[in-house]
């Protein structure tokens, strides 16, 4: 059976990537079916309680300034929030938070539920529909097709998904929902290339059977950092959903927060795990998956850092009226009775209770280098990948990819030009240029040192740094790209007077830049925002830093700007190595700047692909200066 | 990456390498109408037009008496801004020159690269694309192979290890930077700060190895000294292997220096018979000052040959005092007419030497060892590792060794880390233009590997 409604765009999966797909497709006027198949778990927390940190935190913010949802869900969700690197410099420094995960989930079901040109509807799509060389919509478990323009797939990781307990398997994507096991196929049938991560868990313990007393407690920040840009929101975008008349849950941000706690394995964890390794699912051979270097299963830790007499773990609650706890920092695939011996070694939890064990997930993805830098098929016309299927891992990540994605499914309807960040723009170009360009081996995690130009990127110049991709698509409400470009004025206006106006001590700048405690700002200055005032002082401390990557963008710019034609045939180039030409021919790079990313492309390719692309223009015909 | 800057000034030599009579520089980009005015004061150059003006230095000195022409946009060989300055085809002069124009904010040309311009810039036509595609071809498989070459070498080796040991200390400041929750060990600077201070020595010392490296690629510069009786032309007929140096008994017919090549193991040996030198009264006298002391200055070693059978000629001061134990090696000819009891000869102001017989053969291949032992002591890493760099390896190493001094002193100031880091990755990125760009997964595979990571 057919729907009879053709949607311009429909979004398959309703996690991270999907909700900010969703959200944003709809926001732009595209009429958007969102299908989850179990609308009760919409904006899972799968793994850790928490939204932010290093580089993740600055990705929240960017989605904000890119007028994503997931800022303010987390802000009003939050239980705990925590300004990061408060001493390694203002470009690295990050809020984090802790959040309440029923509040999270229920209050962005809620949002989309009340976003006017969406629809969500509650089935697992079992496979595609192409139709030369596009997609047209999908089949779903309920033998229900659906037609759409363009397709999103956000499925996490519930493609051909297996959880592992020691030698325990048990299909699905998550404990206690399915896994989407026809969809590979439909990838498969289109010659989409398909291969297997792994990824794990901790257990959940009862917090009343925790003991505290002994551990380190963990608070939130007084003043809490928020993720949202509030300071250029009227009331009427802050609130745009409740004026419809519905209150969505929530709380002001920052109130009641509640703390974590640390504690450490013992030397009897570190010889149960010793004992116990030929059981663990990833140690016996059971797992073909890679699993993520920066999040080793405990397992892991106590092998590869022998040296290491014991791990930090933190306890951190799983919302207000729940009294589960998840176990930072002990993720592993060992048997269930293992994981009981092994949580009652850790001081404080000799008699905690699991409410749920922990477990390695396998699940398929398709490689990124399949991908346009607008999260396009390379394969498949108007279909588009967000999300941990492009072998990427957290929420924030796959809500960057999801909002890039929505966005230019919509473009890619209207005929127009696609939403491209680049390296420059922020860690959502850094993220999607890092994934089509060069793909991941392990779940791809952003860290603020995958960025070239990191001290542009502090987490407070999201929105003037975005402002013009916002203005461009219309990503935000009028009135706020314009409060967004009149801070912008105040900030430029500030920084030429401080630089310029000059007391007997020398410029405010330079009074600045040497931190002299006793600068006295002009009165002006002193009434403008906190987040003007910040930003100012930011960029003029740092101003010769930010000028030189400045200058290397514009050196790379050249490069970047220059389109390689979609119909080059890498293969017949003559001068380029056969080894370089099937590396391009794979990947296709759009520009001249992506194909020098690519590893084993010398310089000495690009210059001949610079010649070719421009012999192609038709450029060149003055006549040359004699010498 | 290092190429396509259009942003960038770039300057090479245009002429071939070495002397000629007339060298010429090439700069193209938009500092090169602000260099003329700052080289040579002049506020108007008219275009296309060759201007005379002596070439000041940064710090005011005289470098040369030079032609220079600025060409402006578009109407030019790259169709940028192009200033041409001919000097005197002293390679000593190009590189004082070139050197000033790197001060002043421009960048070695990479092969290729004004041609390369010029095209991008539509200077040249349709049909033309191919032909440069040759040569940007044959230059980069020419790079290529010295490229290759230098890889089995030590100097990729050598760098490739001070990348590895620069991935440690920015691993090192990433972790703390990154993963700011973790249980990692409480952060001490003092093992990355000295190892940084290693890495900028030897950066240093492998930067300085270009001048041996331009040894190796236009061949040692050796001017033979010695009244004309003492056997120089012999010797040198017996060093070349053949009878080409014809000597008129006339002291002082030779108007120039004689040069001739010859290959003494791995290096090329440019032999100058200097004519400006001249015996009388058993007196060795420059004839001409300026010319003479140009080519002792820019020679690389000096043979003095001396007659064993005769006292020993007095040496004019200035040239003596360029003679010195590394650079020279006394030859004592003739000492087959020795008597056979004289078995002791006085030394020549403590100066290493070797006793042949150009006549005999007596010795000569002691003195090619000696010669040889001699140049490889040039080499500033001589007992570790045969490395020569290019002038733009020193630059890119000199890049690299700026950097991480900018790090330390950072690191002494106690400031962020997040600043420490920007300079360290700037080191990072100037060793790349060595070896090729450095992923920053190697970055991470260093950190994953060395701290525990896993909040």
């Amino acid at each position: 059976m057919s729907n009879a409604t053709i949607y311009d765009v429909i979004v398959c999966g309703a996690g991270h990537a999907g909700c900010e797909a969703a959200l944003a497709a709809a926001r732009m006027g595209a009429k958007t079916l969102v299908l989850s198949g179990n609308i009760d778990t919409i904006a899972q927390m799968s793994c850790n309680p928490a939204i932010g940190g290093q580089a993740k935190g600055h990705m929240v913010r960017e989605i904000d300034a890119l007028g994503g949802e997931m800022a303010i869900n987390t802000d009003v969700t939050g239980i705990q929030f925590k300004l990061l690197n408060g001493s390694k410099g203002p470009a690295v420094q990050a809020p984090r938070a802790q959040n309440d995960k029923k509040a999270y989930q229920f209050r962005l079901k809620h949002t989309l539920e009340l976003q006017e040109n969406l629809t969500l509807f509650q089935a697992t799509v079992t496979g595609l529909i192409f139709q030369q060389g596009k997609v047209v919509g999908c089949r779903t478990n309920l033998d229900l097709e659906f037609r759409g323009h363009t397709v999103v797939v956000t499925t996490g990781t519930f493609l051909r998904g297996l959880m592992h307990i020691g030698k325990n398997r048990n299909e699905g994507g998550r404990m206690g929902d399915y896994s989407a096991k026809t969809l590979s196929a439909s990838f498969l049938e289109v010659g989409i290339e398909l291969q297997r991560l792994k990824t794990g868990t901790p257990p959940r313990l009862l917090g009343r059977s925790i003991d505290f007393s002994g551990m380190e407690e963990q608070k939130g920040d007084e003043k809490p950092t928020l993720f949202g840009f509030y300071d250029t929101r009227g009331d009427e975008d802050l609130f745009h959903v409740e004026q419809s008349g519905e209150t969505r849950l929530g709380w002001p941000a920052g109130q009641d927060q509640v703390s974590c706690w640390i504690t450490h394995t013992s030397p009897e964890t570190e010889q149960l795990v010793r004992e116990n390794l030929h059981l663990s699912a990833m140690y016996s051979g059971e797992i073909e998956g890679t699993g993520p270097r920066y999040c080793p299963s405990i397992e892991d830790k106590f092998v590869r850092f022998a040296d290491k007499p014991r791990h930090r773990l933190f306890l951190e609650p799983e919302g207000r009226n729940t009294n589960e706890y998840y176990i930072n920092g002990f993720s592993t695939s060992l048997p269930f009775d293992v994981q009981v011996k092994l949580v009652h070694s850790i001081p404080g939890l000799e008699q905690a209770v699991i409410l749920r064990p922990a477990y390695a997930v396998e699940y398929d993805f398709a490689p990124p280098t399949q991908l346009y830098p607008s999260l396009e098929s390379k394969k498949v016309g108007n279909l588009f990948f967000a999300g941990q299927i492009n072998g990427t891992s957290g929420y924030e990540e796959a809500a960057s990819q999801g909002l890039v994605a929505g966005v230019n499914a919509v473009l890619k309807l209207r005929n127009e030009n696609p939403f491209i960040l680049k390296r420059h723009d922020g860690y959502i170009g850094v993220l999607i240029d890092d994934l089509v360009t060069k793909g991941t081996k392990e779940p791809y995690r952003m860290f603020t040192s995958r960025a070239e130009y990191r001290l542009l990127f502090n987490h407070g110049s999201a929105e003037l740094r975005l402002l013009h991709h916002a203005t461009r698509h219309g990503l935000l409400p009028p009135d706020r790209l314009q409060r967004i470009t009149h801070k912008k004025d105040r900030i430029e206006h500030w920084i030429e007077n401080l630089n310029r106006e000059r007391t007997s001590e020398g410029t405010f700048g330079e009074q600045v830049r040497r931190r002299d405690p006793s600068v006295q700002f002009p009165p002006g200055f002193l009434t403008e925002t906190d987040q003007i005032r910040e930003e100012v002082l930011y960029r003029i401390g740092y101003q010769g830093y930010l000028a030189r990557e400045i200058q290397q963008i514009a050196k790379m710019s050249s490069l970047e700007d220059l389109p390689i034609p979609p119909n080059l045939d890498f293969l017949s180039i003559r001068g380029v190595k056969r080894e370089c030409a099937t590396k391009l021919a794979e990947i296709r790079p759009v520009t001249l700047g992506q194909a020098s990313r690519i590893s084993g492309v010398t310089p000495a390719d690009i210059h001949i692909l610079m010649v070719l692309i421009q012999a192609g223009k038709g450029r060149g015909v003055a006549a040359p200066e004699p010498v | 990456m290092s190429f396509l800057h259009s942003a960038d000034t770039i300057v090479a030599q245009a002429t071939a390498h070495g002397s000629a009579a007339i060298s010429v520089i090439r700069i193209s980009g938009p500092l090169a109408p602000a260099l003329v005015q700052g080289i040579f004061g002049s506020k108007t150059a008219h275009p296309r037009r060759a201007h005379r003006g002596n070439y000041l230095d940064q710090g005011g000195t005289l470098v040369d008496d030079v032609l220079y022409t600025l060409f402006p946009q578009p109407h030019s060989y790259t169709g940028d801004h192009v200033v041409e300055i001919s000097c005197h085809g002293n390679p000593l002069i190009v590189q004082k020159i070139l050197q000033d124009l790197v001060h002043r904010g421009c960048r070695l040309a990479e092969p290729g690269e004004f041609t390369r311009v010029a095209f991008l810039n539509g200077q040249m036509d349709l049909s033309q694309a191919e032909a440069v595609i040759d040569v940007i071809r044959a230059q980069s498989d020419r790079a290529l192979a010295a490229a290759h070459h230098q890889l089995q070498g030590a100097l990729s080796s050598r760098v490739t290890k001070n990348i590895e040991t620069l991935l440690q200390v920015i691993a090192h400041l990433e972790a703390y930077i990154d993963f700011p929750e973790e249980d990692l060990p409480a952060e001490d600077e003092t093992g990355p700060v000295r190892t940084t201070r290693e890495l900028v020595k030897d950066l240093q010392r492998l930067a300085s190895t270009s001048r041996y490296g331009a040894l190796l690629r236009d061949g040692v510069k050796t001017i033979i000294l010695g009244a004309p009786n003492a056997g120089k032309s012999s010797l040198l007929n017996r060093l070349v292997g053949h009878d080409r140096v014809i000597v008129s008994d006339e002291p002082g017919t030779t108007r120039d220096a004689v040069e001739e090549r010859l290959s003494i193991g791995p290096y090329s040996i440019r032999l100058l018979d200097t004519a400006g030198i001249r015996s009388s009264d058993n007196k060795l006298e420059l004839l001409s000052i300026e010319k003479t002391m140009d080519q002792v200055e820019q020679a690389d070693l000096f043979l003095l040959i001396l007659d064993a059978t005769l006292p020993h000629p007095a040496l004019p001061g200035a040239l003596r005092d360029r003679l010195n134990a590394s650079n020279t090696l006394v030859v004592h000819n003739k000492v087959d007419l020795l008597p056979p009891t004289s078995t002791t000869l006085p030394t020549w102001h403590g100066l290493p030497e070797v006793r042949v017989s150009a006549l005999t053969g007596l010795g000569i291949e002691e003195l090619e060892n000696r010669l040889q032992a001699t140049i490889d002591a040039f080499n500033p890493l001589a007992c570790e590792e045969f490395v020569a760099v290019s002038a733009r390896h020193a630059e890119a190493l000199q890049e690299a060794a700026r950097a991480l001094e900018t790090a330390l002193a950072q690191w002494a100031r106690a400031e962020p880390a997040e600043l420490v880091a920007s300079h360290l990755r700037e080191a990072l990125h100037a060793l790349g233009q060595i070896t090729g760009q450095v992923d920053n997964e190697a970055m991470l595979d260093t950190l994953f590997s060395t701290f525990c990571i896993g909040k």
